[in-house]
């Protein structure tokens, strides 16, 4: 009784002591089961398997060290992904933050129709990255596309925005920020509505412009948001963005649209070549594991906190 | 022996002993009645999932006692996706259907029953009925591997209402590249802005349209003998065959008179020859049927006819495409017996047939071909007979039996990337095609190592 030692600490009621040291883990074994079965462990076996060529039936395993990452640094169409990654995220972040900043700054204001404006704006949100390609193909699409067709016939820009470049690229672009944008919209609007008023009729009273007001006083207030937003934004585009491409323009032309996730899934998946393929995330992760370090590191010093 | 065992237990036993005996014997005859399961996967999708499905039902009912459990696992590459994790997972299913082109990587894997060992085993089948053509790509070093089911090649098709309205002869389709050239770009209708209204040809942005062309110009793709008289270890399609293809590409698309689809896209070359957006298509043979039914509804005369050929080029052939299915060891024999009724009754010439007019796949069998023409079935149907005659009246060499090579997906990918980085003017013809040798190259050393 209350001694400490009996295993049975649930069946014990006086024993109360114990059990407030080890009920806390018994608690976390459920979620530590999950998450090391389906995070810890695969992660484990993907970065051993990256030493590893590999068969595609697995029946084969060759231990090759790190020379995997070698080849993969060798290759020319492994560095274009990644130049292409770096374009693709780099130009959708900047086009997502600043079209949601302006859009949530438009709905922040008080006109008739609100409620279904940001209805209609949250939708692209609700659909599955697939889909949300198939409909973008769809509209620029060029024998029924919608867009395409008024695009050629009223602005004479008839051109295949699947398989010519830049076009390609700037259709991935698009389908991507329409499909990110209702996330940070949501989260500017929530920003904007906690924003005190005196501070911008102190501005007016000052002669400040809106100009002025928008971004030197509304953004940098809205900096915590910006902050968070850029590097949800970042992981969004180097992930999930891998269906919109397989959906629009497979990668093409060429390897135009192929991003570092992309050719992950090409080398997994279409070439059934696993040990490059657990070489390539195993890079993915250490390049988000440096960009996340930095982002925090220098980025957390400009945010203006409250 | 069994039966003594049983008796004498019956009579020494107490009450409970009779009644617990009585009930295994009543569970063993039941399970002895049970059907054998057999899984089915396959990568036919659209209409012909329920066509697939009725071929199986046809079957079950002829063999009560085995069910057929048939699964649509998606294109081509997620069936041979879900199959590797099915392997490792140890639930693999009996028999599945895997691209051409993932032969050698399916003998490699070492995971199924080759046709060959169940063909010398059952006496009642006969091999020589099938067509040499089609079992030739599936046969390596003298074995065959897997069963011929849906096979095809490539056609022509051509619009002859809108040839009539161009000019040319409905009756003439273009046999050279030059006349194809030539007919592409008379096809070719501009508006008066100098958009194109209609482009002259298109085929879908594949790999499999260079392989073919190199047949039917009789190069090869890779080493010894494209692979069939031993393992590939480097690629040799830089010659002046594949430049000719290359640069016929090259001319056709910067002349206007060609439209280019996605990468690997079929259906949008189809869309673009139904919705008459192009006059000439190429594509292969199983969707004749479609594109015939098409060619009615849109209310044009539909043509076909066998590729065309450079008229320099040496005589050559088609390839086999499609698929073919294997049988996956690891299964008690009893199921593994039940997936070889399954395959030899695909294989038979009333399904073969069903197979055939319902696609456009040409039947792999001869028996099944002798029936159709005594039925009078190519007279009403003569498109259906085009890419058969093409195959039948193909050379049979090394480079026209399709070649075998362990990162074939890989290097169709490259094939398709150095096209399209021609079309986009990134590279000439000529680098293009250099830059795609080597690169399969590498792709297929670098394949070859852990086979060392």
């Amino acid at each position: 009784m209350g001694d400490g030692q009996s295993p049975f600490i649930l069946t014990k009621w006086g024993d109360r002591r114990m059990s407030r040291k080890i009920l806390p883990y018994i608690l976390l074994i459920p979620t530590f089961i999950v998450i090391i079965t389906f995070i810890y462990w695969p992660a484990a076996y993907s970065f051993k398997l990256s030493m590893y060529r590999v068969s595609p039936f697995g029946n084969r395993m060759i231990f090759v060290g790190l020379k995997n990452f070698k080849k993969l640094f060798e290759d020319t169409q492994y560095l274009t992904a990644m130049k292409t990654t770096l374009i693709y995220v780099s130009v959708s972040v900047i086009i997502v933050i600043f079209l949601s900043f302006t859009i949530s700054l438009l709905l922040n204001m008080k006109v008739p129709g609100t409620p279904i404006y940001k209805a209609l704006i949250f939708i692209p949100y609700a659909i599955s990255p697939a889909i949300a390609g198939t409909l973008w193909a769809f509209l620029f699409n060029p024998v029924v596309g919608f867009v395409h067709y008024n695009l050629s016939h009223y602005f004479g820009i008839n051109v295949d925005w699947f398989t010519e470049k830049p076009y390609a690229l700037i259709l991935v672009i698009l389908t991507s920020v329409w499909k990110v944008m209702p996330f940070d919209i949501i989260f500017y609007l929530a920003g904007l509505q906690n924003i005190p008023e005196d501070v911008l009729e102190a501005a007016t009273l000052d002669g400040a412009s809106s100009w002025t007001k928008t971004w030197k006083i509304v953004f940098p207030l809205l900096s915590p948001i910006t902050f968070y937003l850029i590097i949800m934004n970042i992981i969004s585009f180097m992930f999930s963005s891998f269906a919109i491409i397989d959906v629009v323009t497979r990668g093409g032309p060429g390897d135009y649209t192929t991003t570092l996730i992309y050719r992950l899934y090409l080398d997994a998946f279409a070439f059934q070549k696993t040990g490059i393929a657990a070489a390539e995330s195993v890079i993915l992760f250490i390049i988000m594991a440096v960009v996340t370090f930095i982002y925090f590191y220098f980025g957390e010093r400009r945010v203006h906190y409250q | 022996m069994l039966f003594g065992t049983f008796k004498k237990l019956y009579e020494e036993g107490g009450s409970l002993v009779k009644k617990l005996l009585v009930v295994l014997l009543a569970v063993l005859v039941v399970l002895s009645f049970a059907k054998v399961q057999i899984q089915f996967w396959h990568a036919m999708g659209g209409n012909r999932i329920e066509l697939i499905q009725s071929m199986a039902d046809e079957f079950m009912k002829l063999h009560p006692d085995i069910e057929v459990k048939v699964q649509y696992t998606g294109s081509y590459r997620d069936t041979l996706n879900k199959l590797i994790a099915a392997v490792k997972a140890g639930n693999p299913p009996h028999i599945v259907q895997i691209y051409e082109i993932g032969t050698q990587v399916m003998i490699d894997g070492g995971i199924a029953i080759p046709m060959q060992d169940l063909i010398d085993k059952d006496k009642t089948f006969d091999i020589g009925k099938f067509m040499p053509q089609v079992l030739n790509y599936y046969k390596v070093n003298g074995k065959l591997y897997s069963m011929p089911f849906n096979s095809s090649n490539p056609i022509l098709y051509y619009n002859k209402t809108l040839f009539k309205k161009a000019g040319l002869d409905p009756n003439h389709p273009p046999r050279t590249f030059e006349e194809l050239l030539e007919y592409a770009k008379k096809l070719t209708v501009k508006d008066a802005n100098g958009n194109i209204v209609q482009a002259g040809i298109t085929w879908p942005l594949h790999a499999w349209f260079f392989e073919q062309f190199m047949a039917v110009q009789n190069a090869p793709l890779v080493d010894n003998n494209n692979g069939r008289t031993g393992r590939a270890t480097k690629a040799v399609f830089n010659h002046e065959a594949a430049l000719r293809f290359f640069k016929l590409w090259y001319e056709l698309t910067k002349s206007g008179a060609m439209i280019n689809t996605n990468k690997e896209d079929w259906d949008a070359a189809d869309q673009y020859f139904v919705s008459q957006k192009v006059a000439m298509l190429i594509t292969s043979t199983s969707d004749v049927a479609y594109l015939s039914k098409m060619a009615k509804e849109k209310g044009f005369e539909l043509g076909t006819a066998f590729l065309p050929r450079p008229k320099e080029a040496k005589s050559g052939g088609v390839i086999i495409g499609g698929a073919s299915l294997w049988l996956i060891g690891g299964h008690p024999d009893k199921e593994t017996q039940a997936a070889w009724e399954f395959i030899k009754f695909m294989a038979s010439p009333e399904m073969q047939i069903k197979w055939h007019t319902n696609t456009g796949y040409f039947p792999v069998r001869k028996d099944a071909v002798e029936m159709l023409l005594e039925r009078g079935y190519y007279a009403e149907n003569p498109h259906h007979l085009t890419a058969l005659l093409q195959l039948l009246l193909s050379n049979q060499t090394y480079n026209t039996r399709g070649a075998i090579i362990g990162p074939f997906p890989q290097i169709r990918d490259i094939i398709e990337t150095a096209i399209q980085r021609m079309l986009n003017d990134e590279m000439t013809p000529e680098e293009a095609l250099k830059w795609a040798e080597k690169e399969a190259t590498k792709a297929i050393k670098e394949y070859n190592e852990i086979y060392q």
